[in-house]
């Protein structure tokens, strides 16, 4: 009965301090809001990463010139160190390999750096020379066209990535919006149209069959990617080419990287096994390095791990700084209701009905104000998703139940004791106090 | 009503309080009169059971209070006394309504419509109509008004007021002693503190708080 009536007589009391109370639960909205906020930034952006690494494959061993060092376990280690030399890795090698038992495929790359022109227009991206498997290691999705076929080996045919076929068609990201976005536009919200030009999308495809001019040599323009990133290594200023046409029109002779499949993992020890005595037996010493994706994985593991505890790090910094402000608030509101308290003692409330009263009012201000904190931060995440493409934010469910659970904990300790320690005053004293 | 037996009180060294006694019968109307820094208030939060005595024996009602623990002496305190304070003691942020509700809504005993109880209390004061008006839109006599109606709404058996004139004009004044002339009517114990001689005057018997003795 006492707990009802406490309850009842907190709502009271929120109700009667509605001024003070809208500016405790500000500071209460803020904090959360933040931390919410923070929380989904950092695992977005780890989800992001480990999705991206994932999409490589685990059945997949990157070829990679430079040495890595091993663990105390013996494992590729990227994080340990990675001579940097020149590349001695050749299409021979990638030809070698393709022959080891267990291998389903082979995706040489060689990269450099060119001026594409398209009739006026100049612009300069990577070019890549490849074979076929390059679209599927890559994720590389072809928007129009198609991407070139294993028998276009030597022929001069590219597919472009999309900032550099947008590029030649004179096509900027803040008008790319083209055909389809644009009609609508006017509908949208100002927030949607500031929101729309930093993430606006390409337009249609049109230089498909076209063709187009790398140094002094012209290719037949096959495909055109879809926008495309994965860890580090988008698509989307690239040309890519035929590895055989590269080598015979470029002076590109050694491979950036090469990424082997296994038929399956099942067989990825002895795969990754066979791979580095193929290639060691071309080469004079061992200046490549065989790493399976699963060391990879352990790698970005690693670094995603000193991700979150840096982010944890600012996750506790931000309820550590709303937890402070939560404790300011409830200290002095509790501190200029200590006469008040003295009268409600003085007519006859224990000190356990004037602690429950308190107590209530608390856990309501924070559990309300954190309600609306989360809600807010939720609709950030929900404006984010909706309209920036850079990576997804993402809430889990812990970081609701930490931010409610810490602004409780510190509202209640810091709304209750003050309360406790003007409850426990003789309401004499407190009646007194100014 | 009110035993009160060789009551003393010190701060420090200093002795307020030097063996107090004082008798009050159930329905008297006592004034208490002292100098500034005579220990009236000092009294007064003892005999409303909001301060321990060092020694001596006190007695209300029948409960010996020098004897209770703290929890039971506010339980006393909601059951037999209604308190009228100088500077009124209304929480401003709370209606006149929630005020005078308070000592019921902390109260231990069976009293049954409460609502109705809060009406007739103001409306004995005259303030029906400003019930649902926060204090600070009051003027002093109203708010001391709404004091009253406060220490009344759960009968308690005595009223214990600390300068209950102290900060209202001479009209406003003679409207509160009235008031306090019909709740003596009634049959309620008044204990009354004042500097005042003219208000002292209002009530059947004064006493003097001298050097730490009521004479």
């Amino acid at each position: 009965m006492k707990v009802i009536q406490a309850f009842w007589l907190a709502i009271l009391g929120l109700w009667a301090n509605k001024f003070r109370v809208l500016s405790a639960m500000m500071g209460i909205v803020i904090g959360l809001f933040a931390v919410m906020v923070l929380i989904s930034i950092a695992v977005g952006a780890k989800d992001m990463l480990m999705r991206q690494m994932g999409n490589l494959g685990a059945e997949q061993i990157l070829v990679m010139p430079g040495r890595v060092l091993d663990d105390a376990n013996g494992q590729k280690d990227l994080l340990s160190g990675l001579t940097s030399v020149p590349s001695t890795l050749t299409y021979e090698d990638a030809e070698a390999v393709r022959a080891v038992p267990g291998v389903e495929r082979v995706v040489p790359q060689l990269e450099t750096v060119a001026n594409i022109d398209y009739g006026d227009t100049r612009v300069q991206g990577m070019i890549v020379g490849t074979t076929t498997g390059y679209a599927e290691v890559q994720h590389a999705a072809v928007a129009e066209g198609s991407f070139f076929a294993e028998e276009d080996q030597g022929k001069n045919v590219v597919v472009l990535g999309r900032n550099v076929h947008d590029g030649l068609l004179g096509i900027t990201q803040q008008d790319g919006g083209g055909g389809e976005a644009a009609p609508g536009g006017e509908d949208k919200p100002w927030w949607q149209k500031w929101l729309s030009g930093l993430t606006a999308e390409a337009s249609e495809p049109m230089l498909v069959g076209k063709t187009i001019m790398i140094g002094e040599t012209e290719y037949s323009v096959a495909g055109v990617l879809e926008p495309n990133a994965t860890l580090g290594s988008s698509t989307d200023n690239t040309v890519v080419m035929p590895i055989e046409t590269a080598l015979a029109n470029t002076d590109m002779t050694y491979l950036n990287k090469m990424i082997v499949e296994a038929d399956s993992l099942d067989v990825i020890d002895q795969v990754d096994g066979a791979v580095f005595s193929a290639i060691a037996a071309q080469h004079s010493e061992i200046d490549f390095s065989v790493v399976k994706q699963e060391q990879m994985l352990g790698a970005v593991g690693k670094v995603t791990t000193v991700l979150q505890v840096m982010l944890a790090g600012i996750t506790a910094t931000a309820l550590l700084i709303s937890g402070m402000g939560i404790l300011n608030v409830m200290v002095m509101s509790v501190r200029e209701r200590t006469r008040e308290i003295g009268i409600r003692k003085a007519l006859g409330a224990t000190t356990f009905e004037i602690l429950l009263q308190f107590f209530f009012e608390t856990l309501l201000l924070c559990l309300v104000g954190g309600a609306i904190g989360i809600a807010c931060g939720y609709a950030f995440i929900e404006l984010w998703n909706a309209n920036v493409t850079i990576f997804a934010l993402s809430l889990p469910m812990w970081a609701v139940q930490l931010g409610l659970g810490v602004t409780a904990v510190i509202g209640g300790i810091f709304g209750v004791y003050p309360a406790l320690k003007a409850a426990r005053m003789k309401p004499s004293k407190a009646l007194r106090f100014e | 009503m009110i035993q009160f037996q060789e009551v003393r009180k010190a701060f420090g060294k200093q002795d307020v309080l030097r063996g107090a006694s004082l008798h009050v019968a159930p329905g008297e109307y006592v004034a208490i009169m002292g100098k500034s820094g005579s220990g009236k208030s000092t009294l007064l939060n003892i005999l409303g059971a909001m301060e321990d005595a060092d020694d001596g024996r006190y007695q209300l009602a029948g409960h010996y209070v020098h004897k209770m623990s703290a929890r039971k002496r506010t339980a006393l305190r909601n059951a037999e006394i209604g308190f009228v304070f100088q500077q009124f003691q209304l929480i401003p942020n709370l209606s006149v309504y929630q005020n005078v509700k308070l000592p019921l809504t902390y109260g231990r005993k069976k009293l049954g419509g409460k609502r109705g109880r809060v009406l007739k209390a103001l409306e004995d004061v005259g303030l029906l109509e400003k019930k649902g008006q926060k204090p600070g839109r009051l003027s002093g006599g109203e708010k001391q008004r709404v004091a009253i109606a406060r220490a009344l709404v759960n009968e308690p058996s005595m009223l214990l007021a600390d300068e209950p004139t102290g900060s209202l004009d001479e009209s406003t004044t003679e409207t509160i002693m009235a008031l306090f002339d019909e709740v003596h009517a009634r049959g309620t114990t008044i204990v009354m503190i004042t500097h005042d001689p003219e208000v002292a005057a209002r009530a059947e018997r004064v006493v003097h708080l001298r050097n730490g003795v009521l004479e």
